[in-house]
């Protein structure tokens, strides 16, 4: 018995069930969680009242003075949550979609995903401000674009690098969408929208924030489900469909469940660039380029979204920068790295 | 047998196309002159032309909508045919100042000395075209690192990670310093209305500076076209024709920047229907360019003003939506034109 695990991997069992753990993945996620709780601790302590972080976490389970309690259990907790679910959430969508295309920078944000549904969030703010609007249409204008990214590229696989530029080509159109309709409004509807079009935690609709925990809860399972696919899908199409996967369908899977992850979370936060991009690449660094990632890249992706978060709040304090702002600065240098770096094979 | 005349009809047909060109310049001139976001409809616009009609009207006419106008054929001459020569450096059909980031330089550059204090239009300009510089200075070094310079997609790919970054360092300064963010809020948006007489002033020896030192690097430029080696065989060097047309590319899209703001897309759209026009030849697309270029910019001027009066869109949002299509045809063409 002992001889059918793998190296590296442990093997837990319960009656007939039994499950094989990948060791260092599982270790790679025991960090960052760890490091996710120190930062949201952090990020639960700065602010414009001075709390250290120690109360800031007992003040999270009712200890405390009332009014840190107040302070941290209704304001700063709904922005720690924002963040954590919308890292998360842009750190699958991340890793889904760079497995499905087969290139590190094949992100929502770079093919324009983040644009379209920024778009047709502002378009719902400017016109009907309702607060479920804005989900509902990011969601339709991330499926807008990435329907138009695919479709004009004429598929994800072979075409490579042609099929990014036609998404920043996409991409494009949307974003002279957004200012055109910004262009459009008065100058107070405007300036609401303003902050958000660049990728904000300050202005986080609670009910959006709720909108993508429930849709985290099930894409989880589904991504987790789609793991073995994927993995076989990073080798080419005939390997894969000769291991018996249904190639088709299990891209259509993915595509839906990035397009929800990225829809939704835009419309808590708007366009946010690197999480998407880096945090796939940094779990699959901490485990080891073994298989797909998703939890750790959704763990990855909200460690690194909760600490953008934390230091556009803390560096030019009292100024805040808006959290894509702090990300643009950080992820162009990072993109243009693996541009230089990434070998011309991948090319079509 | 006794019928050789084609060399003489195809210089007939080029110069019919650049006269036709021409044309169509005067035309959308006289188009933006006629229409505006005001109340002088294009009658009453005509009539003034003429002659006839109020004081009111003829200075809408004279003092806004003309100054306005030659400010657009200047920028989009200089935009056209910065363009062509970038193409033409980076043998790259895709290749286009604002989306390497030499316009997101030069507007990084003006947003940056306008914190500190500056505030004269003259060091703007300079400021601009230093900027502009060293945003061709990295396009040509990125072009340059491994392999990247060979495909023209990953170019880029490079240059829209390099003008993203530019542009969030931009909106960091402008939201850290709300004076200089008042001051320029209207520029950094990129639009012809606005602007001061004396725009035209300055712009316009920065443009014609730019495009006279340009004359000497076309024939080298023409012969880079055959590749690296075929161009150091005959007697031209690659490195310097490059670097030098860089410069020049820097002096106008910097002056273009500094007189209008950031204007992305103008570099792609104009070489590409050049080249449908005339082909590939940088020798005959450059004067096609030069022409176009205005015709682009100043009908997206005259969208802009339409589309959403009495406000004005930002050129870019227009030049964009025509734009972007282009890019995406250009790339999902099977064979991607070789420059």
């Amino acid at each position: 018995m002992k001889r059918s695990i793998p190296p590296g991997h442990w093997l837990l069992r319960s009656g007939s069930w039994s499950v094989l753990v990948d060791r260092r993945a599982c270790l790679a996620g025991l960090t960052l969680s760890l490091a996710l709780v120190v930062a949201g601790a952090l990020s639960l302590a700065s602010g414009s009242a001075d709390i250290d972080a120690i109360s800031a976490v007992r003040a999270l389970f009712g200890v405390g003075e009332p009014m840190q309690v107040f302070l941290v259990r209704e304001l700063r907790l709904e922005r720690l949550l924002a963040g954590l679910f919308t890292g998360a959430a842009l750190g699958i969508a991340g890793c889904l979609l760079q497995t499905l295309a087969r290139n590190r920078l094949a992100t929502p944000g770079v093919i324009g995903i983040d644009d379209g549904a920024t778009a047709f969030a502002v378009a719902s703010i400017v016109a009907v401000p309702t607060s479920l609007a804005p989900p509902a249409l990011a969601l339709i204008g991330a499926m807008t674009a990435a329907a138009l990214a695919f479709g004009l590229a004429g598929g994800s696989g072979a075409r490579g690098y042609r099929f990014i530029v036609v998404g920043i080509g996409v991409g494009a159109v949307f974003g002279a969408l957004t200012n055109l309709m910004l262009a459009r409004t008065d100058l107070d509807s405007a300036n609401q929208a303003y902050p958000w079009t660049v990728g904000s935690l300050s202005a986080r609709p609670w009910l959006a924030v709720q909108l993508l925990g429930i849709a985290l809860l099930l894409a989880i399972p589904c991504a987790k489900g789609l793991n073995r696919a994927l993995a076989t899908l990073r080798f080419n199409d005939s390997v894969a469909r000769g291991l018996g996967i249904d190639v088709a369908r299990v891209r259509l899977l993915t595509l839906a469940l990035t397009v929800l992850l990225t829809g939704l979370a835009v419309a808590v936060v708007g366009p946010v660039g690197l999480i998407a991009l880096a945090a796939p690449e940094m779990a699959r660094y901490l485990s080891g380029h073994r298989g797909v990632a998703v939890v750790n890249a959704g763990l990855a992706g909200a460690l690194l979204m909760v600490c953008a978060d934390w230091s556009g709040r803390t560096v030019l304090a009292p100024v805040e920068i808006p959290v894509g702002i702090v990300t643009a600065v950080i992820g162009g240098p990072y993109l243009l790295w693996i541009l230089i770096r990434q070998p011309v094979r991948s090319t079509p | 047998m006794t019928q050789t005349l084609p060399a003489p009809t195809l210089v007939d047909r080029y110069r019919w196309r650049v006269y036709r060109c021409a044309g169509l310049l005067a035309l959308v001139m006289v188009t933006s002159l006629l229409l505006g976001a005001g109340d002088t409809g294009p009658w009453r616009a005509l009539s003034t032309l003429l002659g006839q009609g109020s004081s009111e009207e003829r200075f809408v006419l004279f003092q806004l909508r003309w100054p306005r106008t030659l400010l657009g054929l200047l920028v989009g001459a200089a935009l056209g045919a910065a363009g062509i020569v970038l193409q033409a450096t980076t043998r790259n059909p895709l290749a286009e100042p604002g989306m390497l980031g030499v316009s997101a330089g030069a507007s990084l550059a003006v947003v940056i000395a306008v914190a500190l204090g500056a505030s004269s239009a003259t060091v703007n300009l300079g400021v601009a075209v230093a900027g502009a510089l060293v945003g061709c200075a990295l396009v040509l070094l990125v072009s340059r690192v491994g392999t990247l310079g060979d495909d023209p997609v990953r170019l880029v790919l490079a240059g829209a990670a390099f003008s993203s970054l530019l542009a969030a360092l931009t909106s960091l300064i402008l939201l850290h310093d709300q004076r200089s963010a008042d001051e320029i809020r209207f520029w950094v948006i990129g639009a012809l209305a606005g602007r001061s007489g004396d725009t035209l002033l300055w712009s316009l020896p920065g443009v014609i500076g730019g495009l006279l030192l340009l004359l000497p690097a076309i024939r080298p430029l023409a012969s880079l076209a055959l590749g690296e080696r075929v161009a150091a065989g005959l007697g031209h060097h690659p490195q310097l024709t490059r670097m030098w047309a860089l410069v020049a590319v820097a002096i106008l899209v910097g002056t273009a920047t500094a007189a209008a703001g950031p204007i992305g897309f103008v570099g792609l759209i104009v070489p590409f229907m050049a080249r449908r026009l005339v082909g590939p030849d940088i020798r005959r697309t450059l004067l096609p360019a030069l022409l176009l270029g205005p015709c682009v910019l100043i009908s997206a001027d005259i969208i802009s003003r339409l589309t959403v009066r009495p406000y004005e869109l930002p050129i870019g949002v227009i030049t964009a939506f025509i734009g972007a299509p282009i890019l995406i045809a250009v790339v999902r063409g099977q064979r991607m034109p070789r420059l």
